[in-house]
């Protein structure tokens, strides 16, 4: 029932992206999604479209399973785009609606040129956004994202905020999904042995259906997570104090380069951004 | 040298009475017990003997109610001893699945020399050298998750290695296994305790006590046999009254030597006891 559930969508290939540093990628991945905010026009769109179509090339993951990540928003792009194409008025007075009707008295749906480029450019914001953070996780497994997070957010420690153990409860969760998968199943299938119906009956009934389903399940995380308790004192742990890591982080050419395209390619966003709010009147970077 | 010491170590679970009130559940009781170092100890009983309990008493994730348990003459007791003792024993525990913390078997090994403290080159020297014991080197940058039962267990003896413990502690390592995974799980304590490793296995199959220098027997809480695996084989009634059987082999060699049979009555070897069963028949016949 849950088997096809993969975690993470890392796609193994041998490329610049991925030989990055995880902390690099992150930032730039907050970068770009940042900096698309700041995007106002379609020509402008166009640049970086052309920057996420290079970067995905330079990464070697197929264009098929950056698009992929699209899927999981479908219902909100849709539902986005149309409340701002019914919704939208006019840019002013003078814009007449490109279509109205009226089915009754006091109601009436007007759709402007206005709604329809103000949609289209959210749903190609969303749309970049989410291509955008797809290429991290295409590119960084979950256990160098958890390592980037831990690092980038150690001067919180300064707030006394717990960033080893936040990091430590990311990456036992990571090791866990796969055995409680496979125990989800395991108690799946021992319930339908014993003849519970998970696949008829309305919502209710089905949302009923889970019930013995998750209780096992709770009973079980718990046991896991004192035996884990038990191997984690066994091996020696007594948080963060004085502990060390395996692994060490460090910057190459590649995280310089990259930085340096990406911090430029986006101060010339913010720039032209500008330039669209002070001189509001050149055409191509407003539309 | 004794390795490890118990004397007159008591230890009750906290358990619910059917009114209500707080009641206690035995775990282990009145256990003197003492390890010499370097040696492959063995310590058996079924279900709820209190095995499992007594492993957790000696890295002092649990604390006896009376008596005292002394590992490397630390008493574990005292907090201060606490991470030297947990330095100085090794544990792998039933459930492989349950133990791993990272999902990539070098970081899980890590695990124990980052939480020493280790400098940071040291530990992939640890690391490497834990995986070379267990011969699972070649598997450092899998998941674990993917991994046989047997290679997760050996993936755990990994981890407990890296801290480069005195004592290693299997606590029911090898119940969830395959007859396949188990053999490699116990050749690698084998190999281990012949480099000098102080090894206690807790079990319950008979199988697994033949190569072991000395038999611990509990029941009910209490120690109620120590000696090699033939003497503890050879007393029937102890057997009995504590549910265990003596391997196939050795019972069926003690049967036939029982039957008038000329053969070794510890024979181990299923295929010599057969050979020398046909031998002393075909001499009979001629």
């Amino acid at each position: 029932m849950f088997r096809d559930v993969t975690f993470g969508q890392y796609y193994l290939a041998d490329s610049f992206v991925h030989k990055m540093d995880a902390r690099v990628k992150l930032l730039l991945t907050l970068l770009f999604m940042v900096g698309i905010f700041f995007v106002k026009s379609f020509v402008v769109f166009g640049f970086v479209a052309v920057y996420l179509l290079t970067v995905i090339l330079i990464a070697r993951v197929p264009l098929r399973s950056v698009f992929k990540s699209i899927k999981g928003i479908i219902v909100l792009l849709v539902l986005t785009a149309v409340i701002n194409i019914l919704f939208t008025k006019g840019a002013n007075d003078a814009e007449q609606p490109l279509w109205s009707w009226s089915p009754w008295n006091g109601f009436t749906i007007e759709i402007y040129a206005n709604g329809l480029i103000k949609a289209g450019k959210l749903f190609l914001r969303l749309v970049m956004l989410v291509m955008g953070s797809s290429i991290l996780t295409l590119t960084t497994t979950p256990v160098d994202l958890t390592h980037a997070v831990e690092s980038l957010l150690k001067p919180l420690r300064i707030i006394r905020f717990p960033v080893h153990e936040f990091a430590l409860i990311m990456s036992l969760t990571l090791s866990f999904i796969p055995s409680l998968i496979e125990e989800t199943d395991r108690i799946i299938r021992a319930q339908k042995a014993r003849g519970a119906d998970f696949d008829t009956g309305g919502l209710v009934k089905r949302a009923k259906a889970f019930v013995p389903i998750l209780i096992p399940l709770l009973v079980g995380g718990f046991r896991r997570a004192e035996e884990l308790a038990n191997a984690m004192n066994s091996r020696c742990y007594e948080g963060a104090t004085k502990r060390t890591c395996m692994r060490v982080m460090k910057l190459s050419w590649r995280d310089f380069v990259a930085g340096f395209v990406a911090v430029a390619f986006f101060t010339g966003v913010f720039l032209l951004y500008g330039m669209a709010k002070k001189w509001g009147d050149i055409t191509w970077l407003y539309y | 040298m004794k390795i490890i010491k118990l004397d007159n170590v008591s230890f009750y679970y906290k358990a619910y009475n059917e009114d209500g009130t707080v009641g206690r559940a035995m775990g282990v009781e009145d256990v003197t017990l003492s390890i010499e170092e370097g040696s492959f100890v063995a310590l058996v009983g079924h279900n709820g003997c209190g095995k499992s309990t007594l492993a957790k008493l000696l890295n002092a994730l649990l604390l006896p109610v009376t008596g005292t348990v002394t590992v490397c003459g630390l008493d574990s007791s005292k907090k201060e001893n606490l991470f030297e003792i947990r330095k100085n024993i090794g544990m792998v525990f039933q459930n492989p699945d349950n133990q791993m913390v990272a999902s990539i078997v070098e970081e899980d090994v890590a695990f124990g020399p980052e939480n020493l403290g280790v400098a940071q080159p040291e530990i992939a020297e640890r690391v490497y050298e834990a995986l070379d014991q267990v011969g699972m080197r070649d598997f450092a940058k899998n998941s674990p998750h993917k991994l046989s039962g047997g290679q997760k267990q050996r993936i755990a003896i990994a981890g407990a290695l890296a801290i480069r413990p005195k004592v290693l502690v299997l606590d029911e390592s090898t119940a969830m296994l395959d007859p396949l995974g188990r053999r490699e799980v116990l050749e690698v304590a084998h190999k281990l305790n012949k480099q000098g490793m102080t090894v206690i296995l807790i079990t319950h199959f008979m199988e697994e006590v033949l190569d072991c220098d000395s038999v611990v027997v509990m029941n009910g809480g209490r120690v109620v046999a120590q000696g090699t695996p033939n003497e503890i084989f050879d007393n029937k009634q102890l057997l009995d009254e504590v549910g265990l059987k003596a391997p196939r082999t050795v019972e069926l060699a003690s049967k036939l030597c029982a039957a008038g049979f000329d053969v070794d009555a510890h024979c181990r070897d299923a295929r010599k006891l057969g050979g020398d069963v046909c031998q002393e028949l075909r001499e009979k016949v001629k």
